[in-house]
């Protein structure tokens, strides 16, 4: 298969995949859990243990924690075994323990890289993360990769 | 030197060493916390039965660590972005190292970029990645 032929298939799946929304959940978050959360993390700040400071928040790669209901659309096609490849968190505004979250899953990137064992094609699922008054708030990627099965 | 303005940061200049708890007990707790409660991450004969070397540390409590780390270098550190890839398993109960270093300042915006790694006692990167966080001016 030539380069192009290979990479017409990401711009197809890009095309079809990219930017559009297939999963919304919503998240309660206790101040109880998030304490927890930042207290094992190592983190010492009171504003992230001491739910009485007036910056309480959520430590900030907390919402990478939360998963919606699936990392990929149902009807992305399996391109080999998926793994972890790695997390990324932007964080906009602080995240408040005792609110509503809502997370909105969509596929941010498809690219490949190719190595001495073959083609890996990398999907970034995005989940966006916002109050209940529509402020966003966090962007939680998580980078899946998939080893293509040899042709 | 705890660093509270952008004017205290130095290009170049290396993070303290965190040190972080990796033992079992935290990790398996950890895991429990954010529903992942699963043999991997709290019993090392199961884990070694799936393959691995041991029990693992979640991917997401790597990049916890690293957090915390920033913040206790600069306490008024805002975490803007943060990028981690998981290049290969950290093994809990094994001593790690987080260390992060400036490589970048940006005067206008009051942005610091430190380049971030989880390394193991032989020396090796488990995880790594950048952040980018605001300070104070």
């Amino acid at each position: 298969m030539t380069d192009n032929v290979e990479q017409k298939d990401i711009e197809d799946l890009r095309e079809r995949f990219l930017n559009r929304d297939f999963d919304e959940k919503e998240f309660e978050i206790s101040a109880e859990k998030t304490i927890s959360y930042a207290r094992l993390c190592g983190e010492t700040a009171d504003r992230f243990l001491d739910e009485n400071h007036p910056d309480f928040q959520a430590s900030s790669t907390f919402v990478a924690s939360l998963s919606g209901r699936r990392v990929l659309p149902q009807d992305f096609p399996k391109m080999g075994l998926g793994m972890d490849a790695g997390k990324g968190v932007e964080c906009l505004q602080p995240v408040r323990p005792g609110k509503k979250l809502i997370g909105r899953t969509h596929v941010h990137d498809i690219y490949t890289k190719t190595g001495r064992s073959g083609r890996m094609v990398f999907a970034v699922s995005r989940i966006e993360f916002y109050d209940e008054d529509g402020n966003h708030l966090a962007n939680s990627d998580s980078r899946v990769v998939m080893r293509e099965k040899s042709k | 030197m705890s660093i509270a303005t952008l004017s205290d940061v130095e290009f170049g200049v290396e993070l303290p060493t965190f040190e972080p708890d990796t033992s079992l007990k935290t990790v398996g707790t950890f895991a429990e916390l954010v529903g992942w409660g699963g043999a991997r991450f709290s019993d090392h004969e199961a884990a070694r039965k799936e393959g691995l070397a041991g029990a693992m540390v979640p991917g997401i409590l790597s990049q916890g660590y690293l957090v915390a780390m920033i913040h206790q270098w600069a306490p008024p550190a805002e975490i803007k972005k943060i990028d981690t890839v998981f290049r290969a398993p950290v093994i809990a109960d094994e001593p790690h190292a987080i260390n992060g270093v400036v490589t970048d300042i940006d005067d206008e915006e009051g942005l610091v970029e430190v380049d971030i790694t989880v390394t193991n006692e032989k020396g090796e990167t488990r995880v790594f990645g950048t952040a980018s966080v605001k300070l104070p001016q």
